[in-house]
């Protein structure tokens, strides 16, 4: 068995799936952040409003 | 330390500017700390934050919890001694979480539950006292397991910035990093972690590529596997091979523990699945993090390679392969984990190297903040409140969740500077943390698949992790598992991924016995639980 060619393109197909991730969690997880934000701060208001 | 030594040590690109970096960027942590901290008012938001996570967000926070410094340090280490062999646990990393993805092994069951740590499934599926016993093996494996994580942490920081040539900064380090971490954690819980974990992943990430292509640059891609086949020979590459210091029990060890554990069993990974908003959720954050599971190894493997080429086939690193290679046997090596950070401070050029250390710094921080809130929130929630005869208010809980992360924050400290064990920090970590997991693991998956399985069967399994203890160093050498022979060399009777692995098997034949000897009473009651 080849394990030089082996982790030669394992190394590089898992490099080249991270920097395709990384651009997608960065976008849509600031999407997400905004979401939480505002739900949790919808009920941080409704706490003030009382039962 | 020598003249020669300290000269060495302190080469390094890390200046003003990299130093203001590290600054401006841990305040943005803090003012994000305080900002969110009204939010942190109810149990559920402070340790799941609401469970409003979404997976986006959720893979970036899976990601910066694992992706912490002390994986990039441990990881680092292995390639530095193991070559791209140590790449196969990596692969396992990745697949194993993807698998976890896929079919939703024991993290869906989890969710469709409700609860918020894995001793709350114990008491829903058995009864309180494997709830608490349950509390108690995952808080002392827990515990035990980030026991060297301030230290090894510390190392990165005096490594790339130069300090590690001044005699006690490693000390000093540890307690700045650590007074940062507490003020930090204790403040906002897990919205400020999910919070700060994405702006980590997005500096993290960008700076980990970088650094990566900078480090083949450098080096030369083909020069990189021509020095470690000089160096290391097959067993660079060949896991199985004889010398690579791995071999198949090690690699079936890791199938357990990087491939299973890490991402179904493993709490930290667990609250994070526990905080999404649903199970699809939940599943598409762990398909997306087998990647990121893959490279917070495979990267640190590729970087510690580089440091083991840098030093010891270029020009530049030629006055560093005598502290790491001493000539004379009498002379005693430096710690081959400073060998990345050196690398990395002598490669990267300002600026860069100021983003990557405040990445690597806030990788620490969030592992520290999630490891801090995961056992103190288990100590309150598990352990505490069900002993409790009234039940505790929200507010005593955060008070006593809080109170526990500084205490805990004194153990790490104490740890640190007084652990003797010469293990790689990988395999502690491996051993510490199987005191929890070989038990729970096979709990958990016994207890949410097989509607027989009985409490006494659980306590049994849980109990068994306590073998692991087998397989720590100083343990080891006490009991006589591990003697120094006439000649001086080290002979070890068991492994410890042996001793790992049978643990495993121990659990499994216990936990089966248990539950066929001693039967629970209502079983149609527990399988409807796991139904709803």
């Amino acid at each position: 068995m080849n394990w030089e060619l082996i982790w030669k393109v394992v190394f590089i197909v898992v490099i080249g799936m991270f920097a395709v991730m990384s651009v997608l969690v960065t976008v849509f997880g600031a999407f997400d952040i905004k979401q939480l934000l505002n739900k949790l701060g919808e009920e941080d208001d409704d706490s003030w409003l009382g039962p | 330390m020598n003249e020669a030594a300290q000269e060495a040590l302190s080469q390094t690109n890390f200046g003003v500017v990299d130093f203001t970096i590290v600054v401006v960027y841990l305040l943005i942590s803090l003012v994000i700390g305080l900002m969110v901290n009204r939010f942190a008012g109810s149990m559920e938001n402070y340790i799941g934050a609401g469970r409003k996570v979404g997976p986006w967000l959720g893979v970036a926070t899976m990601t910066g919890t694992e992706l912490g410094l002390v994986t990039v340090m441990y990881s680092a280490q292995k390639g530095f001694t193991g070559g791209f062999a140590a790449f196969h646990m990596a692969v396992i990393a990745g697949v194993g979480t993807l698998l976890v993805g896929l079919t939703g092994f024991i993290v869906g069951p989890l969710r469709r539950m409700e609860v918020l740590t894995i001793p709350e499934f114990y008491e829903k599926r058995f009864n309180r006292r494997i709830r608490v016993l349950g509390g108690v093996m995952l808080v002392f494996a827990g515990v035990l397991n980030m026991g060297l994580f301030l230290k090894v942490g510390s190392m990165f920081i005096v490594g790339v910035t130069g300090l590690a040539s001044e005699g006690e900064a490693l000390k000093w380090v540890m307690v700045g990093l650590l007074s940062l971490v507490l003020v930090y954690t204790t403040l906002g819980g897990m919205i400020s972690v999910v919070l700060t974990d994405y702006v980590q992943f997005v500096v993290l990430s960008f700076g980990l590529l970088i650094a990566t292509g900078l480090a083949i640059w450098k080096l030369g891609w083909i020069n990189i596997f021509e020095t470690v086949h000089a160096e290391l020979g097959v067993a660079g590459f060949d896991p199985t091979a004889e010398g690579a210091g791995f071999g198949w029990t090690y690699v079936f060890w890791m199938i357990v523990t990087a491939g299973l554990i890490g991402s179904a069993v493993w709490p930290t990974a667990v609250a994070r699945a526990l905080a999404m908003e649903s199970e699809s959720a939940v599943r598409k954050q762990y398909c997306w993090s087998s990647i990121s599971f893959a490279v917070r190894f495979m990267i640190p493997y590729f970087w510690g390679i580089c440091a083991l080429v840098f030093i010891t086939s270029t020009a530049e690193g030629a006055d560093l392969k005598g502290l790491f290679y001493p000539a004379e046997s009498d002379e005693s090596a430096l710690n081959n984990l400073y060998a990345m950070p050196v690398f990395m401070g002598r490669l990267l050029p300002p600026v860069l190297l100021g983003i990557v250390t405040a990445g690597m710094i806030a990788a620490f921080m969030s592992t520290h903040d999630s490891y801090f809130l995961t056992w103190s929130s288990v100590i309150t929630q598990d352990i505490v409140a069900p002993l409790q005869k009234k039940p505790m208010s929200t507010k005593a809980r955060i008070r006593l969740t809080r109170m526990l992360i500084v205490l805990m924050g004194g153990y790490v400290l104490y740890w640190g500077l007084f652990y003797k064990g010469r293990e790689d920090i990988w395999d502690y970590m491996a051993v510490t943390g199987g005191i929890y997991f070989t038990g729970a693991f096979v709990v958990l998956m016994f207890g949410v698949y097989w509607k027989r399985t009985s409490s006494f069967g659980a306590l049994l399994g849980l109990l068994s992790g306590l073998f692991m203890l087998l397989g720590l160093e100083p343990i080891q050498i006490a009991v006589g598992l591990k003697f120094q022979k006439d000649e001086g060399e080290w002979e070890e009777l068991l492994t410890s991924p042996q001793i790992g692995l049978l643990t495993v098997g121990i659990a499994v034949v216990l936990t089966i016995i248990g539950s066929l000897v001693w039967p629970d009473a209502t079983d149609e009651q527990t399988s409807e639980s796991l139904k709803s």
